[in-house]
């Protein structure tokens, strides 16, 4: 079966200093499901982003059964069989399901200069059905819909025009277990039609589970392809890294007491439409783990322990007896937060390293409300070093930082406060194998300094891992707990999620 | 040899955004320098450059306000009106102390800059909206105060019309928003409203209470300015201070001002925009004498300044 259908042949892609693709060459089959891994930065997105036009190529080509393939935006490369699924939303709100289905392709319901808007939704409706998303109503404004939902759509809009190519970005990380399960059905299905998949993905289990075989990128060169049959892995990960990853990668230590300080308790706390009656207690040097499906509610809880949620009510209460009602009021009250959403919530995208590492800071920077621009640089500098950020200088904007690094940004501004509580939302999600060792291990040493934790996390190994004790939630109730322990596994969990 | 070519390269970035953040001084320099050959060194003359100063104390300091609002990412189109209020006001107090005029007009002005910042703040509506229905309804007062004539201000307000005075006072003015945008958490917390007010606001910033002050001080500032523009004037009109807004957007617009605020907004914005925007509306009249095209030739030489001098790197980070 060594029909080659998409050829690379000693591809570049600099970003003003930056190398990001550096001469690959490699080769897609007919009929197969192609992994593409590497660390965050390791230049597999860029490849992708080069192979639908949504880069100019800097020299190298590809080749598309044998012609050169020369798209200038994501629209053409679909015209040539290219399509993708990209790991942010890629709908466009305000529009209808079937609008959003056939952006671009509107010409194909055109009486004259009048949009046939019935027979749009029809054949929009005629394919959801065909993938099996009945749940969802064509004529419907996509907004009504979660955002998993809106992945599911995105699938049927990549994939409807039998493209030979579709390239899959870090999709799953959006995706609870049963829309995984969808998009792994559909992806078999593109590959029964004799057409080619190239799967990007951070989980190597479902990396290997899922595709035929795997290429490795690491700094933006090629490292090898195997076959997804004969590997391990351990040794996808020894190839992603270059190094041998040592096995310390959650915490080892079960059966330590912690402590019965209680730093913060949350009564009876519920917010409208998301989480119903949450009442827990969180311990000093504890880490607590929050789990469920991803609409469980289990987000909300986060932002409502932080102040930031609408219409809560019930109370959130620290040690000293503060209540909080208020992000400002939290975060003076040492309580740290990691949204879930990196970019619109955790860190200010269009500015520096420095102002986000100094943000929720200076009054402690400052002296008698005098700021001294000295100490701030030093500051951020001090925080950034600590995380290893990788940057050019605390001038360098934090929207050109890979999704590794921003997190790096935002526990680091973090440390700089100081906090005794941090609410870690999704801390690892769409981060690399190394960065997210880094920050088991910053969890670890918090840990042990008597600093608390509440992760929230839709990865069971994660919470397993990392966790004291794990609170699992279900339609915005508290639906089960358990204590760290060996013999715990994921069964256990999933019982209490569904 | 790779790091070193890195290394350098970083250099030449660094370098090269230094040369983008100085744009605005350069687009000024050159102004300057085209017009004193075009009006063949007129332009640079004493009294010209004094006339030209007259003009420049209102415009800088009620710039400095609209300078906090499109930080924030908002515009203000009420500020002449708010001027010409605050003016009236300062003018019927001024009859019994000039002192108490002039904390009477920055009142005045911060209850109208607070009456933006409620309506664009609790109602959610966007400043420019706001601003535009407000500079209706504060110029509609100005117009009824002054059916029956002109307001006078005291004679003693004459008396202060000194360069070194008005100098004196925009100086003070602009050292004290120099050293708040620049030693206090003010600056830092406008700018990360401005770029995010989401993730501002899970910084700890408070956009919405920061945005309402920021009106509210914009309208004290220019209540502040309108004790300047009496002392120059001398009595009200109902017209008074009309325009304002819009030279203040353009001025801080040639200045290097990004429309949509955030982590780029720099102080002296404010100077050089304010100096390019006086000299080109001095020197135009002087090379085009015919005022039938002025405002024209006005729009088109806006826009060349403009589209040159801006940072479009800048604005590619809007959303």
């Amino acid at each position: 079966m060594s029909d080659v259908i998409l050829r690379s042949e000693n591809l570049y892609k600099r970003f003003g200093i930056t190398t990001a693709v550096e001469d690959v060459s490699l080769e897609f089959e007919k009929g197969e499901i192609h992994g593409l891994i590497g660390e965050n930065g390791s230049g597999k997105s860029t490849f992708c982003s080069l192979l639908c036009g949504i880069y100019p190529i800097s020299s190298g080509r590809f080749l598309l059964e044998g012609k050169e393939l020369k798209a200038r935006s994501q629209v053409e490369a679909n015209h040539h069989g290219v399509s993708i699924i990209v790991q942010e939303v890629g709908t466009l709100p305000g529009l209808t399901v079937a609008e959003n289905i056939f952006f671009g392709e509107e010409d194909k319901f055109m009486l004259g200069i009048i949009k046939n808007a019935r027979a749009m939704n029809r054949e929009a409706q005629r394919l959801l059905d065909s993938y099996g998303f009945k749940h969802i109503i064509a004529s419907k404004m996509i907004d009504n819909y979660s955002f998993e939902d809106r992945k599911l759509i995105e699938i049927v809009k990549a994939t409807y025009i039998n493209p030979k190519i579709v390239v899959v970005d870090e999709t799953t990380t959006a995706l609870s277990q049963a829309g995984r399960e969808e998009l792994f059905s559909v992806m078999e299905r593109v590959k029964n039609s004799g057409n080619t998949v190239i799967f990007i993905s951070h989980d190597l289990d479902e990396v290997i589970d899922h595709t035929d075989r795997i290429s490795i990128l690491r700094d933006g060169r090629l490292i090898g392809t195997v076959k997804s049959s004969e590997t391990s892995t351990g040794e996808l990960k020894r190839l992603m890294v270059g190094r041998e990853l040592t096995n310390r990668y959650y915490r080892t230590d079960y059966g330590q007491s912690v402590s019965d300080v209680v730093v913060l308790t949350v009564d009876n706390v519920s917010v409208p439409g998301e989480i119903k009656n949450i009442s827990f207690c969180l311990h000093e040097g504890e880490i607590l783990g929050i789990g469920g499906l991803s609409e469980c509610g289990m987000h909300e809880v986060g932002k409502a322990i932080f102040g930031a949620s609408y219409g809560r009510s019930g109370s959130v209460t620290l040690k000293d007896g503060y209540e909080v009602k208020s992000i400002h009021g939290a975060i003076r009250h040492s309580i740290a937060y990691a949204s879930k959403d990196r970019d619109t919530e955790s860190i200010v995208i269009a500015d520096s390293i420095r102002d986000n590492i100094c943000l929720p800071s200076l009054d402690d920077v400052s002296k008698h409300a005098i700021l001294n621009n000295r100490k701030l640089d030093s500051f951020a500098q001090k925080y950034a070093e600590l995380m290893s950020v990788k940057m050019t200088g605390i001038d360098q904007y934090v929207s050109n930082l890979s999704g590794g690094n921003k997190q790096k940004v935002v526990l680091s501004r973090w440390l700089g406060k100081n906090s005794d509580i941090f609410v870690l939302d999704s801390p690892t999600r769409g981060i690399d194998v190394k960065v997210k060792a880094d920050i088991y291990a910053l969890m670890s040493e918090l840990k042990q300094k008597g600093k608390s934790i509440i992760m929230i996390s839709e990865e069971l190994q994660e919470l397993l891992g990392m966790s004291d004790r794990i609170l699992i939630l279900k339609n915005g109730r508290i639906n089960g707990e358990f204590i760290r322990n060996q013999s715990l596994g994921e069964k256990d969990l999933i019982t209490k999620m569904v | 040899m790779g790091k070193r070519s890195e290394t350098t390269a970083v250099e030449r970035q660094k370098r090269h955004k230094y040369l983008r953040d100085l744009m605005p001084l350069f687009g000024f320099l050159g102004i300057v320098l085209l017009f004193s050959i075009l009006t063949g060194g007129r332009i640079i003359r004493p009294e010209n450059l004094s006339l030209m100063f007259s003009q420049v104390y209102v415009l800088l300091i009620a710039a400095m306000g609209v300078f906090l609002i499109m930080t924030v990412g908002g515009l203000d189109f009420s500020q002449g009106s708010i001027l010409g209020l605050a003016s009236i006001i300062f003018c019927w107090v001024s009859s019994y102390s000039i002192v108490l005029g002039v904390i009477a007009a920055v009142l005045a002005g911060a209850a109208m800059g607070a009456f933006n910042g409620f309506f664009h703040v609790k109602f959610k509506i966007a400043s420019f909206i706001v601003t535009i229905c407000t500079m209706y309804f504060f110029r509609g007062l100005c117009k009824y105060i002054t059916t029956n004539g002109p307001v006078p201000a005291s004679t003693n307000v004459m008396m202060l019309n000194e360069t070194w005075f008005k100098l004196l006072l925009t100086g003070i003015m602009l050292f004290l928003g120099f050293m708040v945008w620049h030693f206090t958490r003010l600056g830092c917390d406008l700018r990360a409203i401005g770029a995010g007010e989401t993730a501002a606001r899970f910084s700890g910033s408070r956009p919405d209470l920061l945005k309402f002050l920021v009106f509210m001080v914009s309208g004290a500032i220019t209540g502040f300015a309108s004790f300047i523009n009496v002392i120059k004037v001398g009595s009200i009109t109902g017209t008074a201070g009309s325009q304002l807004e819009t030279q203040i957007l353009i001025a801080l617009v040639l200045g290097g001002m990004p429309i949509s605020g955030g982590a780029k907004a720099r102080f002296p914005n404010i100077i050089i925009g304010t100096l390019t925007y006086c000299v080109l509306e001095m020197s135009l009249p002087m090379v085009f004498p015919v005022p039938a095209t002025q405002q024209l030739v006005k729009g088109i030489v806006f826009l060349i300044v403009v589209a040159l001098t801006i940072d479009h790197e800048s604005l590619r980070v809007i959303k």
